[in-house]
């Protein structure tokens, strides 16, 4: 649930990338100067205007390689200095004083009380960054002209260019230390917030053995209730052993002469490697089908399987192997139901899993049916393990000269080549599955949290970086709240940019701007036909279409902070993979060049005494 | 210009000869016309000029309030784009940043960061002429003693008097030792004193070697140090020269000498009476540059856009 895309591998995806992005720049540019020279030519005529465009773009190469750090850097310490002269650090005090007070009332009996704080702490300091990054960047360069303390700038040596970078680089750094202090306090809010210990409440008591006249198998006992919560646990005859699972986290208890020690929670911040799998599905009669039923007003992304017919998710997947998992395979999934009765609801749905043969000539086909109750938004965790009972290809258990069921390896019998099938079924009647290719895993590897945690902050980080990059671009032609408006508009058509894209798609009702205003001004609804006759109607049309395409063009530009929103990786315990922090990072680095070149062409042709 | 160039910064050495000669300001048909946000016309603030500064004059801009002066200057400066004619300094079209290398700018106002003190101020302007280090606290240190703010360098320039942030911003328009200072009313806010020190400061600069550019409305502080004058009136130029030949009034001889007999006296006035002259008296001359000024302004307005035709450079 958490990851829903596949990440392509970053060399694959850069070519790809920077193909679009020289599309998207070289749109711009002939844009931009087709614009430009339309308002020159308004003052100058045609020819004049484009001497002077010509000029313009002839100075601005030399312009910005002859760009001289020390002017830079002088710009970026002047940023720096005027920023805490604004008093921003008061920001992080801020931030400190929501978490000290986030203490108390985060402190529920939540399922996750782990995911809570983690989505908290990066929200909270998400927006608040953003925040301050439009306030820093959008007002300071109006300021400047405003106050003309830009007049003794621009009439030493210094470029637009270095001007735009310098105050660039002096916000980036004045957010990105902020930005540091608020990782620094979040993480350790997190992980004291939720660390905890338990005392032994009561007494242990013996587990007898099943078999008569035997000793005891060990120890069972519970824990005081702290946080909201108390665990059973075992201990074996060594006195070692561990409590059950109660949100999301467990501990290990050892008994040391006759006292018991409850260890720190474990398995609660956690940074989990999934080796997804390729999702193709059966239908009904059990042929192969492209996707499962779509049980409308859902996301179309997610795909339906019937309970108790022959329809079937599987997932294929690659380099299994028993280095990997030594132990078996460990199932994580977080599958949507959809019941079209309503049933008993506090009795979960059944499902079954099924590991499959890849080779069709194989003696051992599937292991045997694994039930599991589907719980929704919850990871379901499951492990398969090495040895399992098995059936061959009539469906008939594999059995030793005795006819007694015999267990075999998994990694000798089911997998072949690496590869392995995963077969999801529903067993409820008139019950659905939702699934996507990202719900079912296994859990390949723990990587170390506080790198998860660090790439969840270095996310953003860039969306900040981006985000004083068009602040910075809009005040350089802008006025202060009028560029901070501006910079939050990009920022929220970025965030619906998937509905516009839709929109553009046509896969909205309701027909595109023009269409939808008629129908709003003559109040027809979205059934009724225009009745406008059949060539206004298509002209109408052919407009919407234009418009919408212009649109999907112009959302594209924007960077969606969507993609940067790595916020529910951390929170939900997934690793986020390095090539997905390559890929952000290389997209903020593209805008944010962009913008920056953008932001000189506007402030280089500004009057700054007008 | 990269940082090579700091080591001849303070040289009194004569400069190498620049690619247009003699001429270091040159405007053409020079207009500015101020248009608000929607592209209308509001004022006419300059009027085709044409204009010439030379090499190591102090060229004065002279004319009532809301004349042209600034304007012109920020032309000049690339501040403003002209909306017809041109601005070459050096050469150079005024759009081109590499002209301000060689370039002082004292703006009307002080307009410099008010959270930054004096040495502060100084350094960062002079990182944005690429100084390197050691020479920006020297010229820091020089400017800060040359404006005789030694005892008030540390302090935030929020708490500066306003003749005190004039002197600051001059010396910022020194940092780099430029070949051309623009001064920009350079004697406001200032006392007596710092108006003649700075009088002083003009044209010690100009015996460096320097050109001066200045506007002002003060006819006494012009008078004294301009070389060369040009007057503006709403936007036109009415008068350019020589100040001196523009105050030697064609029609009017002074006479002064010491030492002189009776009779020599009655011979001059007999001299003078053969010729059909007609002695007005043997005092100082009382013609000023304000009365010129006044003249001019009166002129104009009885014949606007009119170029007064008597005196010509
Ligand atoms: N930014 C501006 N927008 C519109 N009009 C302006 C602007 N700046 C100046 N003006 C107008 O242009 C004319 C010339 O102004 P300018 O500042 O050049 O005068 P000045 O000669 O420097 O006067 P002063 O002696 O008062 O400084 C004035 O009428 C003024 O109102
Ligand atoms: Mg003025």
């Amino acid at each position: 649930m958490p990851i829903e895309f596949e990440v392509v591998p970053y060399l694959q995806w850069l070519p790809h990338a920077l193909l679009n992005f020289g599309i998207a720049v070289a749109v711009l540019l002939a844009l931009g100067t087709f614009f430009s020279w339309l308002a020159a030519a308004v003052r100058l005529g045609p020819s004049e205007a484009f001497y002077l465009i010509a000029r313009i773009m002839l100075d601005a190469l030399p312009d910005i390689f002859k760009t001289s750090p020390r002017r830079v850097w002088a710009l970026t310490r002047l940023s720096v200095q005027e920023s805490i002269r604004r008093r921003v650090l008061v920001v992080f005090l801020v931030f400190v004083a929501i978490m000290l007070f986030a203490g108390w009332y985060l402190d529920t009996g939540s399922d996750d009380p782990a995911r809570l704080y983690i989505s908290f702490v990066l929200n909270t300091t998400n927006y608040l960054m953003l925040l301050l990054a439009f306030v820093l960047s959008a007002f300071s360069l109006p300021t400047d002209i405003k106050n003309r303390t830009m007049y003794t700038i621009t009439t030493k040596p210094v470029r637009a260019f270095e001007i735009v970078l310098g105050r660039y680089l002096g916000f980036a750094i004045v957010g990105t230390a902020l930005i540091v202090g608020m990782g620094a306090v979040s993480y350790g809010f997190v992980t004291r917030g939720l660390a905890h210990t338990h005392q032994m409440d009561g007494k242990l008591a013996p587990i007898p053995s099943p078999f008569p006249n035997q000793p005891p198998l060990g120890e069972r006992g519970t824990t005081t209730l702290d946080k909201h919560h108390r665990h059973e646990f075992t201990l074996n005859n060594e006195g070692l052993g561990r409590t059950d699972m109660q949100m999301g986290h467990f501990h290990e208890v050892t008994k040391n002469g006759d006292q018991i020690v409850i260890g720190p929670p474990q398995g609660m911040l956690e940074a989990r490697v999934p080796l997804a799998g390729q999702l193709s599905f059966l239908d009904r009669a059990g042929r192969s089908a492209a996707s499962g039923i779509n049980v409308g007003n859902e996301w179309t992304y997610r795909s339906y399987i019937e309970g108790d017919t022959l329809q079937a998710a599987i997932w294929t997947f690659d380099g299994v192997t028993p280095e990997k998992f030594p132990d078996g395979l460990p199932v994580e999934m977080t599958i949507r139901v959809f019941r079209s009765y309503k049933g008993d609801i506090e009795q979960g749905i059944g499902g079954t899993l099924q590991l499959i043969n890849p080779d069709p000539g194989a003696r051992v086909r599937r292991s045997e049916k694994i039930f599991f109750t589907a719980q929704e938004f919850v990871v379901y965790q499951r492990l398969i393990p090495r040895k399992v009972k098995a059936l061959d290809q009539y469906n008939k258990a594999i059995v030793d000269a005795q006819g007694n069921p015999v267990e075999v390896d998994i990694f000798e019998d089911l997998v072949s080549d690496g590869r392995v099938l995963l077969e999801l079924k529903c067993a409820d009647p008139a019950q659905y599955f939702g699934v996507a290719e990202r719900d079912v895993y296994f859990h390949a590897a723990d990587n170390s949290f506080a790198m998860n945690f660090i790439k969840g902050y270095f996310d953003l980080w860039l969306q900040m970086m981006i985000a004083i990059g068009f602040g910075t671009m809009f005040s350089t032609f802008l006025n202060g709240p009028v560029a901070m408006l501006a910079s939050i508009a990009c920022l929220v058509v970025g965030f619906v940019a998937q509905f516009i894209f839709d929109l553009a798609a046509g896969t909205l009702e309701g027909g595109g701007p023009i269409e939808s205003t008629i129908r709003l001004v003559t109040q027809k609804n979205l059934s009724v036909d225009l009745e406008l006759g059949q060539t206004p109607e298509a002209v109408i049309r052919g407009f919407d279409g234009g418009l919408m395409q212009a649109m999907r063009a112009f959302a594209n530009l924007l960077p969606n902070y969507r993609w940067f929103d790595t916020v529910r990786y951390v929170a939900y315990g997934m690793d986020i993979e390095r090539s997905a922090v390559m890929q952000h990072a290389t997209l903020a680095a593209a805008y944010c060049v962009v913008v920056l070149i953008v932001g000189y062409f506007f402030l280089k042709t500004r009057e700054i005494a007008a | 210009m990269e940082a090579t160039a700091a080591p001849n910064l303070f040289a009194d050495a004569p400069r190498k000869a620049g690619t247009t000669g003699d001429v270091v300001i040159e405007t053409r048909n020079l207009s500015k016309t101020y248009r608000d946000f929607w592209g209308r016309q509001k004022v006419r603030a300059l009027k085709s000029l044409d204009l010439e500064v030379r090499r190591g004059e102090i060229f004065g801009l002279l004319g009532p309030n809301g004349s042209g002066k600034s304007t012109t200057i920020k032309l000049i400066l690339g501040l403003l784009f002209p909306t017809t004619g041109d601005a070459l300094v050096f050469g150079k079209r005024a759009s081109d940043v590499a002209k301000n290398e060689l370039i002082g700018y004292l703006p009307e106002e002080s307009y410099l960061y008010k959270f930054l003190n004096a040495e502060e101020t100084l350094d960062f302007y002079g990182r944005l002429f690429n100084m390197s280090s050691a020479v920006r606290k020297q010229r820091v240190g020089e400017l800060i003693h040359m404006m005789g703010l030694d005892w008030a360098k540390r302090r935030q320039l929020k708490e500066y008097s306003k003749g005190m942030t004039r002197r600051i911003g001059l010396a910022q328009a020194l940092i780099n030792d430029p070949d051309l200072i623009v001064l920009d009313e350079p004697t406001t806010g200032l006392d007596p004193l710092g108006s003649r020190e700075m009088k002083d400061l003009i044209l010690r600069l100009r015996d460096q070697g320097k050109t001066v550019l200045m506007c002002s409305h003060l006819l006494a502080d012009v008078q004294d140090v301009c070389d060369r004058i040009a007057i503006l009136h709403q936007g036109e130029l009415k008068e350019l020269g020589r100040v001196d030949s523009l105050l030697k009034l064609q029609n009017l001889t002074q006479i002064r000498a010491e030492g002189l007999s009776k009779e020599c006296e009655d011979e001059l006035k007999a001299v003078i009476e053969r010729h059909h002259g007609k002695l007005v008296s043997m005092e100082n001359p009382t013609t000023t540059l304000e009365e010129l000024f006044l003249n001019i302004v009166a002129d104009s307005d009885k014949r606007p856009g009119w170029r007064s035709p008597q005196n010509n450079p």
